[in-house]
């Protein structure tokens, strides 16, 4: 940068020369140069200032631009529908083991509000409390007149409801379409469909989740639009399940009991044609998970399934087939039931406190012996014992599908001593559902193959391992039959479907240990007609008690016993099982009677 | 020049000040406050209540805080820049510990009879403080990096602090403005250049970082930049105003329903449709005509300020004016583009027609120093 001297001496000398002072020359100079830079900074500000300008302009023409667009284009409202992943909505049906329609969808409404778009928010909260007198007005008012966009105000509402809600002529209040579940026959097999909730909820859809039994179970199936509307098909026979609801319901009050189930199981597919746990409740208006207390309580517990109870003498049976499969003995051998007996220190009693003397085997299970099944479990041995219970499925969660029954898993002795074999024998110190009970049972009814309970419907017998031999089936058969002609189960007869079964009343332990002397499980585990068996029937009542010959009674044969036999009696022939005169005593076994 | 260089004479002085205003600026100024006024009395369903009314005593005051400043010589200003400036940011870091907080954001000093929000005074102090800066600054260092710099500093520190109330939309405003400024002032091209390289790499990096854990912005800061890029994928909720008001836009047309006869506003499909949204019913009710009126009044208050700019002779005066034009050009530019869809939903008020207090009282007190600098400039 060339610089202009600040005291040129061309001027300055001649300046001198003149006497003129050479400083006033500098300070023009320097001012000289201020105002050049000054002029220089300014015409660049100003340049900037240009460029700035341009930009200025540049946006104003963009914004105005805008603008005009705008102004000329259509007003198109958004699609709000276009928004949200589409819901697959289609569920398919639950139909029983005859088509008829258990679970299926139904077309409704839900009622949202936008409160940004509601004319009137007062007026509108005002009329939505006279159509549904449950909401709350000041919480309408407020979710109304806060700054949320969108009120979920019901999930569902009837179409009646609907209009009422149009009449308001609110613009704020809007409805969407919404699929629900819908169980046609309310509370019939209510255990097993469990219920539907919703899972993601949009506006214009929601997804119908399953919350309970086989909606849950079966969940993916049911959701899957791979499998169009085929429906899922029950085991389940409506008119059985519904027959055998009244019926264990009546039994129930009857016998004064607080709760009730019973399972009727095929005894060759392992088809569970009906299954029942009272109380009940409504699918379509599923009750509230109890928040303190005890869940088997609730109406949501399923007995059946989940219910772990010790089913006493009903496993004596177990014991006495497995010493005749093992050829230990035969239903005549003769068993020492006389007392007193001592096992690992503890004494081993009969009801009532009883002496039977010496018995044959039958005796043992007609008289329900707990020193004789005790006697056999202690030739037959914790291991041989054990491994018999394991393939009956004893061991194992709840064979069935529905989800609660993965959850109950049975109670188990820690250490399987002589004590717990010979315990077990007549059904203590082991924790069984129902269900379980009638896996076993039926691995008896059908010739000694085990069978798994199932819920869908199957196509034909579905043998799984064999368990004991034909034979001893057989014998176990003819024991029970022998219980209900000549046993404890004496009231169980239904003339023409030869019934043949086990009692077992078990006291029902404290929760802190020891057992109640007044509360006990009454089951009653029988077959039918006993000769040719085509079912399975278990009735459990959870503490039954009648007072009856002058004094209260609680024991299976009173109680479980006679609610079985009404049972079978009503549901056999919808079943198609006709009455038949039962054939003669067959392998030339006479069953002695006392 | 410096301004003890000027002749006292030669400016107005006492009362007869007020005969040498800028007018047309002032004029202007009063019909675009006009014109909010007539929105909000619109937009309360043709009532004065809630809205016009205080907004009518807020201009009132306004304009008198406008006056005196007015009135006072604009080397006082000057003088007084970085003085306001460091006010200015201890009110804003005084809010981190007092203030109250509204909409999600802290923002606000309670003062009893009014709100004040530091950031909108820091836009205007920081505007005085950089043209004091370059001012006081030999030309010829504008470009020094060291000397570029401090002003850098000036600008980032408030800007850091309004970011964290949160206020983007503040914040970038700060930012803009500031180097808008700078530009002005003569800075090289090549800060600007380096500047915007990086700023595209940490627009990068904000989008980067989205949903890992040293995320840079807030979610809903996220979802308003989703929905700006694409508002029809969520018509019910972020992207809600946009559409609206875009639907409001379109059916107001060319000329508009007329005045009070806009649905979308008087139907309250519009969430604060009297503040930061206040052009759409403006729009819908006077359509395409009424919208570019009101752009073309902004654009002639820019041009006033510009005129102003011209007029004085130093640095301080013509840097503070085309300051606080270009602030307030950013504050309608960037809600116009808002409201039309052509930017980002930041928080930014219409500037003199959305009802609040703060943002109009310090406009006003901004336009006071553009009078003070048009009266006191050199003749």
């Amino acid at each position: 940068m060339i610089r202009t001297p600040l005291r040129p001496l061309a001027r300055i000398l001649p300046a001198r020369d003149k006497g003129e002072n050479p400083d006033a020359i500098e300070r023009e100079n320097i001012r000289k140069r201020h105002e050049e830079m000054q002029d220089r900074a300014r015409s660049r500000a100003e340049s900037r200032l240009l460029v700035l300008g341009v930009f200025f302009f540049c946006a104003f023409a963009v914004v105005g631009a805008r603008m005009g667009h705008l102004a000329t284009s259509e007003a198109v409202e958004p699609v709000a529908s276009a928004t949200g992943a589409a819901i697959a909505a289609q569920r398919a049906d639950i139909t029983d083991r005859h088509g008829r329609i258990m679970a299926t969808n139904f077309e409704t409404h839900s009622l949202y509000a936008q409160p940004p778009q509601m004319v009137d928010p007062l007026a509108a909260a005002e009329g939505l409390v006279k159509v549904f007198p449950d909401l709350d007005k000041e919480r309408l008012i407020k979710d109304f007149t806060g700054k949320r966009k969108f009120v979920w105000i019901k999930k569902r509402i009837s179409p009646e409801q609907k209009q009422a809600v149009h009449d308001l002529g609110d613009p704020g209040l809007l409805f969407g379409p919404r699929e629900m579940r819908l169980y046609p026959n309310g509370p019939v097999a209510a255990h097993v469909l469990g219920g539907a909730g919703f899972g993601k909820e949009g506006v214009s859809a929601a997804e119908v989740i399953g919350v309970a039994g086989v909606e849950k179970q079966f969940d993916g199936y049911l959701r899957d639009p791979a499998n169009g509307t085929k429906p899922l098909q029950l085991a389940l026979d409506l008119t059985v399940q519904a027959a055998a609801e009244q019926v264990l319901y009546g039994g129930m009050k009857l016998m004064n009991a607080k709760g009730a189930t019973s399972i009727i199981m095929d005894v060759h597919s392992g088809e569970v044609v009906s299954v029942v746990s009272l109380p009940d409740f409504d699918p379509n208006d599923r009750p509230q998970v109890l928040v303190e207390g005890d869940q088997s309580d609730s109406p949501l517990f399923n007995r059946a399934v989940q219910g772990v109870y010790e089913l006493g003498s009903t496993f004596k049976i177990f014991a006495a087939a497995q010493a005749v499969d093992l050829g230990l003995v035969n239903a005549e051998t003769i068993i020492d039931t006389s007392g007193p007996m001592r096992v690992g220190g503890h004494p081993i009693g009969e009801f009532k406190n009883k002496n039977y003397g010496k018995i044959s085997v039958s005796e043992v299970i007609v008289k329900s012996s707990n020193r004789g099944t005790g006697r056999l479990a202690l030739q037959i041995g914790t291991k041989r014992q054990k491994a018999f219970l394991g393939a009956l499925g004893m061991f194992d969660p709840t064979p069935f599908e529905i989800v609660e029954a993965a959850g109950a898993q049975p109670l188990l002795p820690k250490r399987w001593t002589d004590l717990s074999a010979v315990t077990i024998s007549y059904g203590h110190g082991i924790s069984t559902t129902p269900m379980h009970l009638a896996a076993g049972y039926a691995a008896i009814a059908n010739g000694g193959r085990y069978v798994s309970p199932t819920i869908l419907k199957q196509k034909g017998p579905q043998y799984g391992p064999r368990v004991m031999s034909a034979e001893a089936a057989l014998a176990a058969r003819q024991m029970l039959r022998a219980v209900v002609t000549s046993g404890t189960a004496s009231f169980g007869e239904v003339p023409g479907y030869a019934v043949g079964g086990k009692t077992g009343t078990a006291d029902k332990p404290k929760p802190r240990g020891g057992y109640y002397k007044d509360k006990v499980i009454a089951t009653f585990a029988s077959i039918f007609p006993a000769h040719d068996p085509k079912y399975v029937v278990v009735v459990t009542l959870d503490e039954p008690s009648v007072h009856t010959y002058g004094e209260d009674r609680r024991t299976a044969g009173w109680t479980a016993v006679p609610v079985t036999a009404e049972l079978i009696g009503r549901v056999a022939p919808l079943l198609g099982v006709r009455p038949d005169v039962e054939p003669g005593q067959v392998a030339g076994i006479t069953l002695t009677s006392n | 020049m410096s301004y003890l260089e000027y002749s006292v004479k030669s400016t107005p002085s006492g009362p007869r000040k007020i005969l040498y205003l800028n007018w047309p600026l002032t004029l202007l100024l009063i019909s675009v406050a006009g014109v909010g006024f007539l929105m909000l009395y619109s937009v309360a369903g043709g009532s004065f209540t809630p809205w016009a009314e205080p907004q009518i005593k807020r201009f009132a005051l306004g304009m008198a805080v406008m006056l005196c400043v007015a009135m006072v010589p604009i080397w006082f200003w000057r003088n007084m820049a970085a003085v306001a400036y460091g006010a200015s940011i201890i009110l804003l870091i005084s809010v981190e510990f007092f203030g109250s907080v509204g909409m999600g954001a802290q923002r606000w000093i309670d003062l009893g009879f009014m709100r004040l929000q530091p950031s909108e005074v820091t836009k205007i102090t920081m505007v005085m403080l950089l043209a004091a800066y370059y001012d006081w600054l030999p030309a010829k260092r504008t470009s020094r990096p060291l000397w570029v710099l401090l002003p850098v500093l000036f600008i980032l520190l408030p800007t850091f602090l309004v970011l964290r109330q949160p206020d983007l939309g503040t914040s970038i405003l700060l930012l803009a403005a500031g180097g808008g400024l700078m530009f002005l002032a003569g800075v090289h091209w090549a800060y600007f250049a380096a500047v915007i390289a990086a700023g595209v790499g940490l627009v990068t990096a904000v989008f980067r970082s989205r949903g890992t854990d040293w995320q840079l912005l807030k979610d809903y800061q996220y979802r308003r930049i989703d929905t700006f890029l694409d508002p029809a994928s969520d018509p019910l909720g972020a992207g809600y105003h946009i559409t609206q008001s875009k639907i409001a836009l379109g059916s107001g047309g060319w000329t508009g329903r007329g005045f009070m006869q806009g649905t979308q506003s008087r139907l309250n499909f519009l969430p604060e449709k009297h503040t930061d949204f206040i052009f759409t019913t403006l729009a819908e009710e006077f359509g395409f005509v009424g919208g570019f009126s009101l752009l073309a009044l902004y654009a002639l208050i820019i041009v006033f300020c510009i005129v102003t700019a011209l007029l004085t002779r130093d640095r301080f005066s013509s840097l503070v004016t085309l300051g606080i034009a270009i602030t307030f050009f950013l504050f309608f530019a960037v809600n116009m583009s808002m409201v039309m869809g052509l930017a980002p939903v930041v928080g930014v008020p219409l500037p003199m027609v959305s009802y609040g207090g703060s943002a109009m009282l310090v406009l006003m007190g901004a336009f006071g120093i553009v009078q003070s600098a048009h009266i006191h400039r050199p003749r």
